[in-house]
């Protein structure tokens, strides 16, 4: 899970156009997304793994499902990244301030992934539950 | 040793933190979204030292962008650290993992700021591509035994 936000973090530090300034985002992009995918895959099955062990768990706590909307979200906004700005990464490769719909993608994905992270570390205290 | 663990364990602050539910929450949640930040600083480099980072991209350059961002994360890590360990001083003097956590955690702090990083800004030219991978293949393995044993001290207590 660290490794996955971690390099999301240092992607959307690149986006927003606060770090890793001297290498061009569709190097960072090209470097990190393969890695985010096999670390992604890995927080996904350990995640449901851990999930199937008590469900009835999960499913009566609210902020899991907080959880799982603030994910939803957060992979929309990539989708639409991916399918808008990104297209003409060419045009800003290497501007130390990035066009505002990257700076937007970058912004929102690192709120949401930050709160996807206290939202599950959360979880853990059963807080919110219902009976 | 044990004394100096009872007497922080037994501090005012120490005591307030283990009593409110929601302090240690907080500073518990803290340490993981500094710990993310940590992981990404530190595997943006080593994946380059493994050959697949930013490959076209100078070592010393995606080094030297990682740095601040690497060392603000520990900053918050040791800050949030302290209030965790004084909250259950006596509780980690007997654990073993957690011995075990800061003597790696000494041991990948040297290697960091010492081997590894005269090896990031030393560049290309100057360092190999197998002593490269080996340096990295290190870190991920020294930061990765850090973080298991410590998400271990909370569950074999």
């Amino acid at each position: 899970m660290c490794a996955f936000a971690g390099l999301v973090l240092m992607m959307d530090l690149r986006l927003i156009g606060i770090g890793n300034m001297r290498t061009p985002f569709s190097q960072v992009h090209r470097s990190l997304f393969p890695w985010q995918v096999v670390f992604m895959t890995s927080s996904t099955i350990t995640g449901l793994l851990l999930v199937y062990t008590e469900p009835l768990r999960f499913y009566s706590n609210f902020l899991f499902w907080i959880k799982v909307v603030l994910m939803v979200m957060a992979s929309i906004n990539a989708l639409a990244f991916h399918r808008g700005t990104y297209l003409a990464v060419a045009k800003w490769d290497l501007d130390l301030m990035p066009p505002f719909g990257a700076r937007l993608a970058g912004a929102v994905g690192l709120t949401l992934w930050a709160a996807v992270v206290v939202a599950g570390r959360l979880i853990a205290y059963n807080w919110f539950t219902t009976p | 040793m044990l004394p100096y663990f009872e007497a922080m364990n037994d501090l005012a602050i120490s005591a307030a933190i283990r009593e409110s539910l929601w302090v240690i929450a907080v500073i518990n949640t803290m340490h993981l979204l500094f710990l993310v930040m940590f992981a990404g600083a530190v595997l943006i480099v080593d994946l380059r030292l493994l050959g697949r980072g930013a490959s076209e991209q100078p070592l010393a350059q995606v080094a030297r962008d990682a740095q601040p961002w690497l060392v603000a994360a520990l900053i918050g890590l040791t800050l949030t650290g302290i209030p965790q360990f004084l909250s259950n001083a006596l509780r980690e003097y007997h654990s073993y993992l957690f011995w075990m956590k800061m003597a790696v955690l000494l041991v990948a702090l040297v290697y960091t700021f010492t081997l590894r990083r005269h090896v990031t800004l030393a560049g290309e030219a100057r360092v190999g591509p197998a002593t490269r991978r080996a340096v990295g293949l290190i870190s991920i393995a020294l930061w990765t035994a850090v973080v298991i044993q410590a998400r271990l001290i909370g569950l074999f207590t």
